[in-house]
């Protein structure tokens, strides 16, 4: 059983049979550089919060979702930004945020 | 309990870190985080090594957490501050954890980790060092935590608060979405069950809303205040949440934590169970 605790930067892929999920992960940048501070939010359809995980030191994140619509909302110190996503079951949506 | 005698804000939290009586706790699962850095001189508890029983899925015991406790110079009378990440769920899963174990004066920072990190307030890497102490639990007050049983008696007769994401209740999902999804479990909710998801009674910034807003939320969503009340997520920590905003913020009594949760009750045999985006009957 995981816990619910997020994971700096998300949960890694090792041991994780991607066949069976629908992966969003992706990189956050500020000014061309990785935000090492900051959250990112998974809001499903309805634009209700689903899930959050802080930025690893490298910008990075991950999210297990279920097939469909989403957002990821990426909250930085002095900024928001919401970036619109399609997940698919066996496949990794791959992002690049910038909150410039 | 009043909003002030349970919740602190940064500036309180600022005034206070020099307290030699407040003791600031950061919890969390990813132990990481607080190795990385925490708010000066706080001491960390981990989620899954410090609260869990280790062989068997329970509480630890009463014995344990006065171990534990001890070892983190924690005094029967020290003001506990407990603050974490994810919009402190398990900082309130160790604030249920405490009360259940009879801490008089523990609070949860408003907004955890998160408001402090974005609000660009200090955190340090130093170690803190506390002198052990020697400290006494009460025994469970199980008044705080509801069993299997409790929950199967239930449906249909008190409220049920499923406070899992959307998905999760009606079984798209089983678990939240920054995790692998799992097998393990059937998917869905107990019957008669409200979804309130726990992150409706927060703010962005992971502060929590205010009290109008708060049992507008609950009575909104048809959950009568005036019956018994059993919260439950997956395993007991956004629940925590959710028990800590009834019970401690809004005052309602007899509200109970299922800490087993949906990882219990989804692979219990013969209970009933109910699919999709209503709550089902009884």
């Amino acid at each position: 059983m995981s816990s619910c605790g997020a994971v700096v930067g998300g949960v890694s892929l090792d041991h994780v049979d991607v066949t069976t999920q629908a992966v969003i992960q992706g990189v956050v940048t500020k000014g061309g550089v990785p935000a090492n501070v900051g959250y990112n939010r998974l809001h499903d359809r309805n634009d209700e919060f689903v899930a959050e995980v802080p930025l690893s030191a490298k910008g990075e994140f991950r999210f297990f979702a279920a097939p469909g619509q989403w957002t990821v909302v990426t909250l930085v110190p002095g900024g928001v930004v919401r970036t619109p996503v399609t997940a698919e079951l066996g496949k990794i949506a791959d992002l690049d945020i910038s909150v410039d | 309990m009043s909003r002030n005698e349970v919740l602190v804000d940064s500036q309180w939290a600022l005034a206070h870190l020099d307290d030699p009586k407040v003791v600031f706790v950061e919890v969390d699962e990813d132990a990481d985080a607080y190795a990385i850095n925490h708010i000066r001189g706080a001491v960390g508890l981990n989620w899954r090594v410090d609260l869990q029983d280790g062989l068997r899925r329970d509480v630890i015991s009463k014995s344990g957490l006065e171990k534990l406790l001890s070892e983190k110079g924690i005094s029967n009378d020290d003001t506990i501050v407990l603050y974490g990440g994810n919009n402190n769920w398990f900082a309130a899963y160790a604030y249920w954890y405490l009360k259940l174990y009879g801490h008089q004066d523990v609070r949860l920072l408003d907004g955890g980790r998160k408001k402090w990190e974005l609000d660009g307030l200090e955190l340090v890497s130093d170690a803190t060092v506390r002198s052990a102490t020697t400290y006494v639990a009460k025994e469970q007050d199980r008044s705080l935590r509801a069993f299997r049983d409790d929950v199967v008696n239930a449906i249909g007769v008190q409220n049920l608060v499923d406070v899992r994401s959307p998905d999760e209740y009606a079984g798209r999902l089983l678990a939240p979405a920054h995790l692998p999804q799992e097998t393990s479990q059937v998917p869905g909710h107990i019957p008669t069950a409200a979804n309130i998801p726990w992150s409706k009674a927060a703010n962005e910034d992971g502060t929590f809303k205010s009290d109008d807003e708060l049992k507008a939320l609950y009575e909104g969503a048809g959950v009568d205040l005036n019956k018994d009340t059993i919260a439950y997520c997956r395993i007991g920590e956004r629940s925590s949440h959710s028990w800590f905003v009834l019970r401690e913020l809004l005052g309602i009594k007899n509200v109970r934590n299922y800490d087993g949760s949906w990882t219990e009750y989804g692979s219990l045999i013969g209970v009933p169970v109910a699919l999709g985006d209503e709550p089902g009957d009884a």
